[in-house]
């Protein structure tokens, strides 16, 4: 679901080629965004789930698995250990 | 009058608007010659706390945008319709043309920048803060283009990336008379040889609560209340209250005379003449002084007398002080011509568009001059004596002979700007 959201906003507004997502092992660099691109992509998150994730660039080093991964576990560290369905709605 | 074209000539061979009279140039043209005033109530969430306020809205810019351009400041917005349109009329960037796009320029003029983004960042923190005991989310987090959206050069960068255009972009905050100095300033880069072209531009949007409470604040706004809305803002009438905030953009194609000449394009007019001063007296009181030596160096820039000059598009504002100052002004410049000198504000129906006032006045005075027609000031009535002047009343005033318009546009902060178009024989 959290990759879901991601993958949603890479596809519609950065225009990533949905293709890619099929690729094992896919990186983000591969991705093509830019920093701006990568921040924006990171607000779809924060905008859900009110905080803000840590040092975006670092992510650029990462698989596209290891950064869901990353981004869900600092969800968990803001929700008391959960993954809320839809952080607005419940905090 | 006319005198021969000078050497370096600069010529208009674009224009664009979309305002609150229209969504075009025709179409703004065209209201403003009918006289009928294109302002009403403000938006609810304006009203909510501001009851009665009033305001001229410009269309919906989003249907004609692209998804990149609908995620842009609605000022940004504005601006590259009305610049798309100018630039599609120019023929400047036909492929044909092989225009040098490192010698077009980009002159933007606005008063605010992107006055919705502040107005909705600051909303979102306040709504977040108040939920924080229930949602417990930050209230900072704000969305990452926030800056490149709010920065006041960010519709000067939107039109130059769209169009490829690589030469000097300017971004004028002049408040009232920024777009008026955008134009002068891109029309003495094309003289100097600086630039072959520019595409120039005003606009503003921000009709907004927060900007709008300032607005109120200053006790400059046209009282809404007992009043129908379109005949609320009344430049030079006796029971004058006030300007109404508008939105909007307007943006003229600016070509060296020779270039567009070789390229066989007819031009709309010359822009021949620009004057700027700085009153150096006081934050808002208009100056005589000031504005007198503006329309005196437009004049002198344009090697024209003030009786070449056949329509004065005026600043306008339908203050108390504003409106009789600029009277005496154009009294003083233009002496007993001015009772021969057709003057009318435009505000009186597109409304206040403050960093976009002075490229939609300089427009519509010289379309109007084109269909020789000129626009009138809807809501005046009884003339304010104070402002003796001769003025357009009720209708368009048929004045085929027009040769040159002048366009006045005097800014908080006592900077003045005046600029003067003539046709091209």
């Amino acid at each position: 679901m959290l990759r879901d959201t991601i993958q949603r906003f890479l596809v519609d507004t950065a225009q990533v080629d949905p293709a890619k997502f099929q690729r094992p092992g896919l990186r983000v660099a591969e991705l093509d965004l830019d920093s701006l691109g990568l921040v924006e992509m990171l607000f779809e998150v924060e905008d859900r789930y009110g905080f803000q994730i840590k040092e975006p660039m670092r992510y650029m080093d990462m698989t596209f698995d290891e950064m869901v991964s990353d981004i869900e576990q600092a969800v968990r560290e803001h929700h008391g250990g959960k993954l809320p369905e839809d952080g607005r709605a419940t905090g | 009058m006319p005198q021969a074209e000078r050497a370096n000539a600069v010529w208009i061979t674009g224009i664009g608007a979309f305002c609150p009279l229209g969504t075009d140039a025709a179409s703004s043209i065209e209201r403003a010659l009918s006289g009928r005033s294109a302002i009403g109530p403000a938006p609810s969430a304006v009203c909510e706390w501001m009851p009665h306020s009033l305001a001229a809205q410009a269309p919906d810019p989003l249907p004609l945008l692209d998804r990149q351009g609908q995620s842009l400041d609605r000022a940004t917005q504005l601006a590259l319709v009305a610049c798309d349109e100018a630039l599609s009329q120019s023929g400047l960037l036909q492929e044909s043309v092989q225009a040098d796009r490192n010698r077009i320029g980009i002159y933007g003029g606005i008063g605010f920048g992107g006055a919705q983004t502040v107005d909705s960042l600051y909303t979102r923190y306040h709504q977040a803060m108040e939920n924080h005991s229930q949602t417990g989310r930050n209230p900072t987090i704000m969305h990452p283009l926030s800056v490149p959206r709010m920065m006041a050069n960010a519709p000067v960068a939107a039109v130059s990336m769209k169009y490829g255009l690589r030469g000097s972009s300017y971004t004028y905050s002049v408040a009232c008379a920024s777009s008026a100095v955008a134009l002068g300033e891109a029309m003495r880069a094309i003289r100097q040889g600086w630039l072959d072209a520019a595409v120039v531009f005003g606009t503003e949007a921000m009709i907004n609560p927060g900007a709008y409470m300032a607005w109120n604040a200053l006790r400059v706004l046209a009282k809404g209340e007992g009043t129908e809305a379109s005949l609320s803002c009344r430049p030079f009438d006796r029971q004058r209250s006030g300007f109404v905030l508008g939105e909007g953009s307007a943006s003229l194609v600016l070509e060296r005379a020779d270039l567009a000449r070789q390229r066989m394009v007819r031009p709309l007019a010359e822009l021949c003449g620009y004057g700027t001063s700085s009153d150096a007296t006081h934050l808002t009181a208009p100056s005589r002084e000031g504005q007198e030596r503006a329309m005196r160096e437009a004049l002198i820039d344009a090697g024209l007398q003030p009786t070449d000059i056949g329509y004065l598009n005026a600043h306008g504002t339908a203050t108390e002080a504003g409106d009789t100052i600029e009277a005496q002004s154009i009294r003083a410049v233009f002496a007993e011509h001015a009772d021969h000198l057709p003057v009318s504000s435009t505000k009186s129906m597109h409304g206040h568009l403050i960093g976009a006032a002075g490229a939609l006045e300089l427009a519509l005075a010289v379309l109007a001059m084109n269909r020789g027609a000129l626009p009138p000031t809807a809501g005046l009535v009884e003339p304010d004596p104070a402002c003796d002047l001769l003025h357009v009343v009720g209708k368009a005033h048929q004045a085929p002979a027009v040769n040159a318009v002048m366009s006045n546009s005097f800014a908080f902060g006592g900077s003045n700007a005046c600029l003067v178009a003539r046709r091209v024989s």
